[in-house]
């Protein structure tokens, strides 16, 4: 049997098939996109983002591509029709501070597709975030939940292929060591001088640790 | 001005020469003008009540506390933002309560100014046409409201519905004006004047006051309300000496016809019908000759009859006591289906629903559902009502259910897009914002859902507010001076941080100040000024801080903002 016999088998998993064609959102910082396999933050897919403490930078790190979500009609690109799509919202699930808008507004953020629920319990929040993923009109969802087992990041997982979201949970440092079916996971540490992002799982990519990037 | 007064004279003096005789046909009863084409006017005699509300801007503010819901949804957003802190100031550390007046402010030319003013706030010395902050100064706790032309429609239509209960047929006919035909009523309600007795009674009751007229065709009762005369004419042959001393003050006609009238010295109705009806005509449009000869009588005057919004209401009796919820969703549906039906027959769809659960011993449980768009579509209630029925407890077995229709109103239908290409095009969107927002408001509730606006204020706190996610509320931003960075991150409260001699302390350890400071000094105008000194600060962490020091009282370092 050849190998390329072999190969075709739908049994064999590959890992470099899993970066498809579709590139990643640009995150506004070249160094991080270098290390991402789609050139960019995984659209339509789970990303975790572990942070010890509200405010090391996480916020930051987004923005530009937020502002990009929130201004732009991305989605089209992946609209096979061509047909028309406004740009999406953006849905703040449970922040654990007010989002300012003035500082919003400054970062280039459309101010008039922001969607911020506040749920009551953790129950709540994963079945708002599931609605908001899965509903198609969100770009991307962004949550703090409590905890997060593995069976919600699957379904959250699940929801954002289906509505063609984008979902950011931020969890606690501790997350590491749980399972996620997240597409990338990320830490952020504060070092003296700066933030160091640190790539713990990248689907289709390999870990890696960037130092300063914030 | 002997020439203008005379003109009407000369016109007459010439009226009886045989030429013009066919012209300057007079209105005089004597002589009936041109009969109406062939429209015989109806030998049944109708009799027409008119209830003018001169004071509807003020008391459909009063009414608030009934119609608060219905506004809250239709004036969210609305106030502009300089206005609002007009608002703001005087509302600012006083509770509603203590209030005293009441006027009503329109804006004219960019400037509030009072439009009217109730009995309190006229004896402080304000009056009509005073700009709003004139009026604030007159009597500081004055309660200014915006006129709001909604709310008059509102109370209005409110009213109307009330006056059914007087006449199968009520009509509104203009902005504050109700006409009833009553010829039909009299008898049921012991004659005119106890009618009338009954009528000026509840609106009294309901804090209106009201100019009411009585006359055979509606158009004459309005006139003769407006003008404030309490007259009642039964007999058609009394309407035209009644209508000839009017004056045309009371006509909504166009200012301007009113003027160059009154210049020709024609000041009432009366001198108006002297004149030759083909000069009329031309010179102030057919339609003014159509209106005189409507309010006289000799011409039908067809009017709208007012119908209240009907109401759906089915109940569904349960055949055995019911608990089981799975047992009870379909009776719902079913509710939900004949009300759908219900809806269709009339093009109407409606926002609000209530369900009652109905049990044999406690009082029954209520479920409300809210839509963001009137709606009449069985499977999204029904996705709203499943959503809700999870959260709720019902005591104990059910024994009926009740399903009833919140105010319904005409269905705003959208055009589908004609999508050849299916596949690609219903994947995407599974449901509006507007289906996902009331989604998650029907689960977590109502404030919990909330889209993000500035506001154009320099303090902090106040720059920006949460509104409703389905109103395009107006951004108004203020620059901001450039490189000054806000933080992404805002706290509820400022949190005020320890001090070491002098130098703010955040979690224990000193905070390096990086920028700053960045004074804002303002809001002297209300008991909310400010006097600060904001700085971006660093902390042992690495973590970015907006902290500020107050200058005003004690100099104390508080914590406002993350650099998220």
């Amino acid at each position: 049997m050849s190998l390329e016999k072999l190969l075709e088998n739908p049994r064999v998993w590959r890992g470099s098939r899993q970066v498809d064609a579709r590139s990643g959102l640009a995150s506004g910082y070249p160094e991080l996109d270098r290390c991402l396999p789609g050139g960019g933050w995984p659209l339509e897919a789970l990303t975790e983002i572990l942070i010890g403490q509200y405010g090391i930078g996480e916020l930051r790190l987004l923005m530009p591509a937020l502002a990009r979500l929130s201004t732009e009609e991305t989605q089209a690109q992946y609209d096979h029709s061509g047909a028309h799509t406004e740009p999406g919202w953006i849905a703040w699930i449970a922040p654990p501070f007010q989002p300012y808008a003035p500082a919003l507004q400054q970062c280039g953020i459309d101010l008039s597709r922001m969607l911020i629920v506040r749920p009551k319990d953790d129950s709540e929040l994963l079945w708002s975030a599931e609605q908001a993923l899965s509903s198609g009109t969100c770009a991307a969802v962004l949550l703090w939940p409590d905890t997060l087992d593995d069976k919600a990041s699957r379904r959250l997982q699940l929801a954002a292929e289906k509505g063609h979201s984008w979902a950011i949970a931020f969890r606690p440092l501790n997350a590491r060591q749980q399972p996620s079916a997240a597409a990338l996971r990320l830490e952020l540490q504060s070092t003296g001088q700066g933030t160091r992002v640190h790539v713990l799982k990248s689907r289709g990519g390999r870990p890696t640790v960037l130092d300063s990037l914030l | 001005m002997p020439r203008a007064w005379k003109s009407p004279v000369t016109l007459r003096d010439t009226a009886p020469t045989p030429a013009a005789e066919q012209q300057v046909l007079p209105f005089a009863e004597s002589v009936p003008p041109v009969k109406p084409l062939s429209v015989a006017p109806t030998q049944v005699k109708r009799l027409w009540f008119c209830i003018c509300l001169p004071n509807l801007p003020l008391e459909a503010c009063r009414e608030t506390a009934s119609y608060e819901r219905v506004l809250r949804a239709t004036s969210v957003g609305r106030e502009t933002a300089s206005y609002e802190r007009v608002l703001r100031a005087t509302s600012v550390g006083r509770e509603t309560a203590s209030y005293r007046g009441l006027a009503i402010v329109e804006e004219q030319h960019g400037i509030h100014r009072v439009l009217q003013a109730d009995a309190a706030a006229t004896a402080a010395g304000i009056m009509p046409g005073q700009s709003a902050n004139a009026a604030l100064a007159l009597l500081p706790a004055l309660r200014l409201e915006e006129r709001s032309p909604v709310r008059e429609q509102q109370v209005l239509e409110a009213l109307a519905t009330w006056l059914e209960r007087f006449s199968s047929f009520v009509s509104i006919a203009g902005k504050n004006v109700l006409l009833l035909e009553i010829a039909g009523s009299l008898r049921l309600f012991g004659g005119l004047p106890s009618l009338r007795r009954q009528v000026s009674q509840g609106l009294a009751a309901q804090g209106f006051s009201a100019a009411m007229a009585i006359a055979p065709t509606p158009l004459a009762a309005t006139w003769l309300a407006r003008a404030g005369r309490r007259s009642c004419i039964r007999a058609e042959e009394n309407l035209g000496p009644a209508l000839r001393k009017l004056p045309l003050a009371c006509l909504d006609w166009p200012a301007g016809q009113r003027e160059s009238l009154a210049g020709m010295g024609i000041t009432n109705i009366g001198d108006c019908l002297r004149l030759p009806r083909e000069g009329f005509a031309r010179r102030f449009g057919s339609q003014r000759l159509l209106e005189l000869d409507r309010a006289l009588g000799h011409l039908p005057d067809p009017r709208d009859s007012w119908r209240a919004p009907e109401r759906f209401c089915a109940d569904y009796e349960m055949l055995e006591e019911q608990s089981d919820r799975e047992l009870l969703l379909p009776v719902c549906r079913e509710l939900l289906l004949a009300h759908e039906q219900f809806l269709l027959a009339r093009q109407l769809g409606t926002q609000r629903l209530c369900f009652s659960f109905f049990h044999l011993k406690s009082t029954a449980t209520e479920l409300r559902l809210g839509s963001a768009f009137a709606d009449r579509s069985t499977d999204r209630w029904f996705d709203l009502l499943k959503i809700r029925f999870e959260s709720v407890r019902l005591q104990e077995a059910v024994i009926a259910v009740r399903l009833q229709s919140g105010l319904s109103q005409p269905l705003q239908a959208e055009t589908a897009r004609l999508c050849f290409d299916t596949k690609a095009g219903n994947e995407r969107r599974r449901y509006s914002i507007a289906q996902l927002a009331e989604r998650l408001v029907a689960r977590i509730g109502g404030g919990a859902v909330n889209a993000l606006t500035m506001v154009a204020e320099h303090r902090p706190e106040y720059a920006w507010k949460v509104q409703n996610p389905l109103s395009d509320g107006s951004n108004s931003t203020l620059n901001t001076r450039d490189g000054i960075k806000r933080p992404l991150w805002m706290l509820p409260e400022p949190a005020l941080l320890p001090a070491d001699s002098g130098y703010p302390l955040h979690k224990g350890c000193r905070l390096t100040l990086l920028e700053g400071p960045e004074r804002l000094e303002t809001g002297w105008w209300d008991e909310q000024g400010i006097s600060r000194d904001y700085y971006t600060a660093i902390n042992g962490a690495g973590i970015r801080l907006w902290v500020f020091r107050n200058r005003q009282r004690t100099p104390n370092w508080y914590l406002h903002g993350i650099f998220g």
